[in-house]
């Protein structure tokens, strides 16, 4: 990113670093001070010497910057370590970011002050301008600093132990994060803190660490599952026993874990389901209509793995008929008779109801009062206190979610680097050139409609039991349309993107009650805007980044380098 | 045999409403081979914009019959077509043109946005505007005298003015639609870009402009189709283009996509089976047969009914 002309830059290189470097000492110091008179507004920032959450996060990002900017006044002193990190590509992220910051909280302090009758800005004290005189200093200065040369950070080898000591640190970081994010309860500290992410986001890419890190990923991918699964198990534990939060979380992970299957038909095989949320729904009902309630119609106490198993099974039974259609229509076509199918289900779910049909479900009003898990005496309904940690009733759900998601992720992983996921791939590509290839198309394509599908129907029979009712209206096509936007939003092939992308999608409305009733309007701008510029998703598969943007020769350049980069590190010996 | 009468004339208009939303389907589909997907939502506007006129003219309610039909009416017919025709040719600037040589998916997706754009920006601010109903329910439409409610009796049965307008409307709107397709140089241009753009291109044809005047003819139909709505049925609201829209595009399938002549076919032969599908009795499963009949036709025959060009699309 250039903002002033290279020669301005070379011209005024020198003075506008010592500029940035006061900016930055006064952003270092501005935490120590109160920035506002009152603890009404955002978290307690009104104490000296005693900085609050936001403060803190503040204080963090002067400091990167403040090391940055004075690492790199060593220049060519440095030696071979010059160009391992972008320093000054860095310290523009870092002041850039720092500005957005405070000026999220200057006007959140704003909003909230006004609105709680505390006079608005009137409310701040000499703190919070000290910050962003700081920050506006710090950002002028940097912006006349040269563009770093790409960091060399991914290539410099390091011992096995460093990265993963690395990864748990970040998967760490992410966990604490994610609590504290969580816990914040006023809409304006939590649309703060994702102010404060995006810039880490973008200050972690700027320095070239996401490429070592990407690097190390590839080296750990073991480790670094089994690190963000003991994470998200540590969750509940920074929760305190509260219902209310693990309620969004556990919603969350159904809705990933659905994504994660749609993932399968959309992002590997290519083939747009725009009805998928109806084997969600094959999976609720089917264990709802099992499961011992008072209204269920076949009730049959079976232990719960079978349940799960049975709601797989006939879900993925769906998947076939639906997927049947994929011998011969493909596209859109695909994509409205998949549309029209769900539609079926739902209106199917409406209709057996005694009176339009047979009673299986009945009808609009669903079958409610499931009972709670019971495993061998655990119930699933109550708390229960583990060396501590008191496990809610959502939070037992939510750990049950984290298992079946972990099979997911397990069977997704392992098809997307088998010779199925291969054929997926390929008939992503060209069906055509991978059946003259010998793909058996139409056996993969049924294959990946009835096997996204069964993953869908686990899910969707936790969640029957999670929610205690299943009702038609749950699944209409609204739904679909979420989950697709899930998986594109956040990447379609990867299982970090599309869980991404359903966090953002699901958390975000939940902890933005206010704008309820915007966030449909935000998400279909949202839909268009990000097709616009960046197709790919927010994780992007390599392969489908270059497929996006093809006549983009500097991207192109960069993913080969990338891609050579990573094959070199990753097999040492060389040779293809 | 009065009620087959009957139920074929229903089928008729609903058919004819159909038949109006599928030409936009079709006329795109032909050109771009894009389903585009907010087309329901356009049909939604056309019919909010007639409201939109009506209200600004100061809400009239007991108009003498020659102000309703030679006044009234056609302000809101014009009004509900600029409406929707500035809403279609504004999406397709803003979320379709910049995607053309993108892989197919990202327009289609683009679509889906821009429909649930449309039906919430309807919902949540319509009725913010002063003096204008709340659009998150059913808004009554408007009734104009000698229209709503009036019928006449032609040898014992009940002619529904209203069935009279849609016919009407559709004849008029593919006459119109005919003369445009063969008489003037944009239809001409848009025949010679659906069969080949790139020919059509070195031809000295303006693309872009063939395909942005595709999109605004489209949305001309079904802004009259959103107004017939409007009167047949009697209310309107912002959920009115996704079903409208779905039957639309299995009409236009049906027809044959790219077909217009086969989308009027195939929207007439829906309506009236729709109609006497929910004579037998079975109105609970009524849009369940509309979709099996969308699935059947796509999987057997996706070239439709009328259609001699064979889709093959990837």
């Amino acid at each position: 990113m250039t903002i002033v002309s290279p020669e301005l830059q070379s011209r005024y290189g020198k003075p506008a670093r010592i500029v940035a470097i006061v900016g930055a000492a006064i952003m270092v110091f501005a935490p120590m001070v109160p920035w506002v008179y009152t603890g009404k507004i955002l978290d307690d920032m009104r104490r000296a010497f005693d900085p609050s959450g936001l403060q803190i996060l503040f204080e963090l990002v002067a400091l990167v910057l403040l090391g940055v900017l004075v690492t790199s006044m060593f220049g060519v002193k440095l030696g071979k370590y010059k160009n391992v990190v972008a320093w000054n590509s860095t310290a523009l992220a870092a002041s850039l970011g720092g500005l957005g910051y405070i000026a999220a909280i200057v006007l959140a302090v704003a909003v909230v002050g006004s609105q709680k009758g505390l006079g608005g800005l009137a409310a701040a004290e000499p703190g919070l301008w000290i910050a962003l005189a700081g920050s506006v200093i710090a950002s002028a200065g940097s912006v006349f600093l040269r563009k770093s040369p790409r960091a060399t950070l991914a290539k410099v080898p390091s011992p096995a132990w460093v990265q993963i000591l690395a990864l748990v640190a970040v998967v760490a970081m992410v966990l604490f994060m994610a609590a504290f994010a969580v816990n914040l309860t006023e809409v304006e500290s939590f649309l703060v803190c994702c102010v404060f992410i995006v810039a880490a986001v973008f200050v972690f890419r700027a320095t070239g660490v996401m490429g070592w890190l990407s690097i190390a990923t590839a080296n750990n991918r073991k480790v670094l599952m089994l690190a963000a699964f003991a994470a998200a198990f540590i969750f509940p534990a920074t929760q305190d026993g509260s219902d209310a939060n693990m309620t969004v979380v556990a919603q969350v992970l159904i809705f990933a874990g659905t994504a994660l299957g749609l993932n399968i038909v959309v992002g590997l095989a290519g083939l747009l389901d725009m009805g998928y949320i109806a084997f969600l729904g094959a999976g609720a009902f089917t264990a709802a209509v099992l499961s011992r309630s008072a209204y269920a119609t076949f009730s049959i106490d079976l232990p719960f793995p079978v349940v799960v198993l049975i709601s797989g099974t006939v879900a993925a039974l769906f998947g076939l008929l639906i997927g049947s259609p994929t011998l011969r229509v493909s596209g859109d076509y695909l994509a409205i008779v998949t549309l029209a199918f769900g539609e079926i289900f739902r209106i199917t779910m409406v209709n057996l109801d005694g009176t339009d049909g047979p009673n299986i479900t009945h009808g609009s009003n669903g079958i409610p009062a499931i009972p709670n898990l019971d495993f061998f005496g655990f119930d699933f309904g109550k708390s229960h206190e583990i060396f501590g940690i008191t496990i809610t009733r959502q939070a037992n759900y939510y750990l049950l979610l984290l298992v079946v998601i972990a099979i997911v992720i397990a069977v997704f992983a392992n098809l997307n680097h088998s010779r199925i996921g291969r054929g997926w791939v390929a008939i992503r590509e060209d069906e055509m050139a991978a059946e003259a290839m010998g793909v058996n198309t139409f056996t993969l394509k049924l294959l990946a409609f009835a096997g996204g599908a069964f993953l869908a129907g686990m899910v969707g029979a936790v969640k029957a039991y999670k929610d205690t009712s299943v009702t038609p209206d749950q699944f209409v096509f609204l739904e679909s349309c979420f989950l697709l936007s899930a998986v594109v939003l956040g990447g379609m092939g990867t299982v970090m993107g599309v869980l991404i992308g359903a966090t953002i999608l699901k958390l975000l409305p939940e902890k933005l009650r206010f704008f309820d009733d915007y966030r449909m309007l935000i998400f279909g701008a949202l839909l268009v805007v990000m097709m616009r510029f960046r197709p790919e998703g927010i994780v992007a598969d390599e392969r489908r980044q270059m497929e996006f943007h093809d006549e983009d020769e500097e991207l192109a350049d960069e993913v080969e380098e990338e891609l050579v980069t990573h094959h070199d590190l990753l097999n040492p010996e060389g040779g293809k | 045999m009065d009620v087959i009468i009957e139920q074929c004339l229903n089928g008729l208009s609903l058919g004819s409403l159909y038949a109006l939303i599928a030409v936009g389907y079709t006329v795109v589909y032909g050109i771009v081979q894009l389903i585009n997907f907010a087309h329901g939502e356009i049909f939604m506007v056309g019919a909010f914009g007639s409201l939109t006129i009506w209200l600004l003219a100061g809400s009239p309610t007991d108009m003498s019959i020659g102000f309703a039909l030679g006044v009234m009416l056609p302000l809101m017919v014009i009004g509900g077509i600029i409406f929707s025709v500035l809403t279609a040719m504004l999406t397709e600037k803003i979320a379709y043109k910049p995607l053309r040589s993108a892989p197919r998916l990202a327009p289609f997706i683009s679509a889906i946005g821009i429909s649930v754009f449309l039906q919430e920006l309807v919902r949540l601010f319509y009725g913010q505007i002063p003096g204008f109903p709340d659009a998150r329910n059913k808004i009554k439409y408007p009734t104009i005298t000698g229209i709503s409610g009036a019928s006449v009796d032609i040898g014992g049965v009940q002619l529904k003015m209203t069935t009279v307008f849609i016919l009407c409307a559709l004849a008029i709107c593919t006459l119109f639609l005919w003369f445009y397709i063969n008489r003037t140089k944009v239809g001409r241009a848009m025949v010679a870009t659906s069969q080949d753009q790139m020919t059509a291109r070195l031809m000295g044809i303006d693309v872009d402009h063939v395909i942005l005047s595709a999109f605004a003819v489209g949305a001309g139909l079904a802004a009259v189709a959103g107004i017939a709505q409007g009167l047949y049925i009697g209310d309107i609201g912002y959920k009115m283009g996704f079903m409208a829209g779905m039957k639309a595009f299995t009409a236009a399938v049906l027809g044959g996509i790219g077909n217009i002549n086969g989308a009027v076919v195939g929207g007439l032969v829906l309506g009236v089976v729709e109609a006497f599908a929910s004579q037998l009795g079975d109105t609970a499963w009524k849009d369940v047969w509309a979709f099996v009949i969308l699935i059947l036709v796509l999987v057997f025959r996706p070239q439709g009914i009328m259609g001699a060009k064979v889709v093959d699309r990837a």
